[in-house]
């Protein structure tokens, strides 16, 4: 049973289209990612998936029930616009949020606190939230988007302005998250975030859906031409008819080869002039593919 | 219901201890004291304490001016006089006003043909209570000297010449009441004042909250759980709640103050202050309806603004109703009932102030008020309609100020 389902959702603003015909679905426990450059879509299709507008065309289904805004209870939402209210007390705020989806008082205030403790940010509860830092607000957002135990977690730019002790302290937390069955979506334009942490994506370019499904299935129908290659020796092999592109940093050679290349035979003519430590046959990286996939324009 | 309820207590509660709401609480009371016990003396001692000098050829007449002055006790007047025969002596007094002697000089020309014309001097341009004094107190001895000339007796003409006070009194469902107009007019007007401000100023507080949430990107998070609709009504809500608390805290300390021996002379006394519980509770009424009207306004405007300083250009929008209002005051306070006046009181920018401004000279017949308060309902639900669209999408346009042409798409969106 998915718990995202659009399908050809569209959605135009005046003359410009933001969302084309956009179809992916969201399984429970997996990580999603929605990539895609600045200005790709990914915003808009996360504001439909909450309600915050409205397709022109298309169906969006939460929870395998067409939209209904009483099953938004059961969604975590974290936007790339954060928002807090300035003068209002750390709890004072998460108990108001928590209330929002539907939590009794005592209740958020029980999670907030073990959320803060978890977070580590419990010594700041009774401050006001200008008074705490970027990075700290940061976190109360987290949890006011987490704390109510969704089902399904959307986070848009979650790891964008954080440093990199929070962003693993998020990344830990979304991932437990995942373990628990949670479905996640998330988006960035941090492709090497995606492919360490996603299950499956979906690649946006002009709002248009470029590539979906799978990261490993995505991965596997695209070839792998490169070669990561240690050794001590002769370099004359960087000089073979299956090579496209080669560099050396002495002694590390990364190659690319031609479409008709064999990684075999290469593997072969090196063998015979040097001495191989390490010879690799390297996938794709996903940004590689999204170049590949919107023909490497400059805008993509 | 229930996140309107939340968003309703969270605006309740932050506004309630905010500083602003602890000083206009105390201050607005503080000032409004302030203004009419100087309006209140003022207007007792305007006029007068004037050194005035009376200068003719006539000193019969000069004396009987003199003492005419002088009974007016309110006037506390020093009055000299000057017997003169020349333009000579004209330019003495002339130096004497230049030179702050005297505040003025009231010259008495008696023409050959027996008419008499007679000429204020003072360095004010427009001091009407003194020259209204002194016209009064000339006309007064010119008569008697004429009625004397004619052969009456002291005792003849002052029968004669006796003067009356008109005394007023309001006739209120088919009884007299004793009615002091200056009072009715004063608390009326207070409460037309109190009712402005408080309806102005809440409206405007919602503008400015729309805006900040708007600023702190708040409204996005909120978006994902709560309607845009759920979050308007909770914040005009909150906000008006905040407004009535304030306004049953004035009432409660007023009511504490009426017990007090101060208090209770103020009730009955000079000022004779007195405030109906029927206007009390129109006081609640209009402020709610004026309130949410405003706020309503402001709301949609909010949406479709950046910053709380572009939102203070618009707010003399909020004013116009009440510069309508008080610019119709001489006629409300004459003739409450006339058409233009009722037709305002019937407009409803202009209800509150106006109505209240009625009551100050009478009370408007019921059903006047039962429609004014069914026409600001609808347009309340008319404002509402237009602000909700606006807000919906406004709260979620950042960057900048919408055009007209915008905010026009926005409500064919919505």
């Amino acid at each position: 049973m998915p718990i995202v389902e659009l399908a050809g959702v569209t959605k135009a603003y005046r003359d410009k289209v933001a969302v084309n015909q956009l179809s992916l679905s969201i399984e429970p426990g997996q990580m999603f990612g929605l990539l895609g450059p600045n200005g790709s879509g990914k915003t808009s299709s996360i504001r439909m998936m909450i309600g915050i507008t409205v397709p022109d065309s298309g169906e969006i289904r939460l929870f395998d029930q067409p939209f209904d805004r009483k099953n938004l209870i059961r969604v975590g939402y974290l936007p790339e616009e954060r928002g807090l209210y300035k003068k209002m007390k750390v709890l004072d705020q998460l108990i108001f949020m928590g209330g929002l989806h539907g939590l009794k008082a005592s209740e958020a205030h029980e999670r907030a606190n073990r959320w803060a403790k978890r977070m580590e940010i419990d010594g700041s509860l009774s401050k006001k939230t200008e008074e705490l830092s970027k990075g700290m607000q940061q976190k109360i957002q987290f949890i006011a988007a987490l704390m109510h135990d969704p089902d399904l977690v959307i986070m848009d730019e979650p790891f964008s302005g954080l440093d990199p002790v929070n962003a693993t302290l998020l990344q830990d937390t979304l991932l437990e998250l995942k373990e628990q069955g949670k479905a996640i979506l998330f988006s960035t334009h941090r492709m090497d975030q995606v492919e360490k942490l996603c299950d499956a994506i979906a690649l946006i370019h002009r709002g248009n859906l470029v590539l979906g499904g799978k990261v490993r299935e995505i991965k596997s129908r695209y070839k792998r031409d490169r070669v990561i290659l240690e050794f001590d020796g002769s370099a004359k092999f960087l000089e073979s008819a299956e090579i496209a592109e080669a560099k050396n940093y002495s002694g590390h050679a990364e190659i690319k080869l031609k479409e008709d290349g064999d990684a075999q035979k290469l593997l072969a003519e090196a063998a015979s002039m040097a001495t191989i430590y390490r010879f690799e046959l390297v996938e794709p990286s996903l940004e590689e593919i999204f170049i590949q996939a919107v023909g490497g324009r400059a805008d993509a | 219901m229930h996140n309107i309820v939340l968003i309703a207590k969270r605006e309740y509660l932050e506004q309630l201890r905010g500083k602003a709401f602890k000083v206009t609480t105390v201050l607005v009371p503080a000032i409004f004291a302030f203004v009419f016990f100087i309006a209140f003396l003022s207007g007792k001692n305007s006029g007068s304490g004037k050194h005035v000098v009376i200068a003719a050829q006539d000193a019969g007449l000069i004396s009987s001016v003199k003492k005419l002055l002088l009974e007016d006790k309110d006037a506390k007047s020093v009055v000299d006089t000057v017997t003169v025969s020349s333009s000579q002596d004209k330019s003495a007094l002339i130096n004497m006003v230049d030179t702050k002697q005297i505040d003025g000089f009231l010259w008495i020309d008696k023409k050959a043909d027996g008419s008499t014309t007679a000429t204020y001097e003072s360095q004010t341009a427009a001091d009407l209570i003194t020259s209204g004094r002194l016209r009064s107190a000339l006309n007064h001895a010119l008569e008697e000297q004429r009625l004397g000339q004619r052969g009456m007796s002291a005792s003849e003409i002052e029968t004669l010449l006796q003067r009356v006070e008109v005394d007023t009194q309001q006739i209120k469902n088919g009884k007299e009441v004793k009615s002091n107009a200056v009072s009715s007019f004063y608390s009326a007007y207070a409460m037309a004042l109190l009712l402005t401000m408080t309806t102005m100023v809440y409206g405007l507080n919602v503008g400015r909250s729309v805006i900040q949430e708007k600023t702190s990107r708040i409204f996005e998070v909120m978006l994902a759980t709560v309607k845009a609709s759920d979050m308007l009504a909770g914040k005009l809500i909150g906000v008006g709640a905040v407004g009535l608390t304030q306004i049953a805290i004035w009432i409660a300390a007023a009511l504490i103050f009426a017990t007090t021996a101060f208090g209770a002379q103020l009730m009955t006394g000079n000022l004779d202050i007195h405030i109906s519980w029927v206007q009390v509770v129109l006081f609640g009424v209009y402020f709610l309806l004026g309130y949410t009207l405003n706020s309503a306004l402001f709301a949609g405007l909010g949406a479709t603004l950046e910053t709380e300083q572009e939102l203070q250009q618009y707010s003399p929008l909020a004013a116009v109703p009440v510069w309508l209002s008080f610019s119709m005051m001489v006629l409300i306070l004459s003739d409450p009932n006339s058409f233009w006046v009722v037709a305002a009181s019937l407009f409803p920018p202009c209800t509150p102030i106006v109505m209240f401004l009625r009551m100050g000279s009478q009370m408007p017949p019921l059903w006047q008020i039962w429609l004014s308060i069914g026409l600001m309902l609808i347009a309340i639900v008319a404002v509402l309609w237009f602000s909700t669209r606006l807000y919906r999408i406004g709260i979620l346009m950042y960057g900048k100020r919408a055009t007209l042409p915008e905010i026009l798409r926005w409500l064919r969106y919505s």
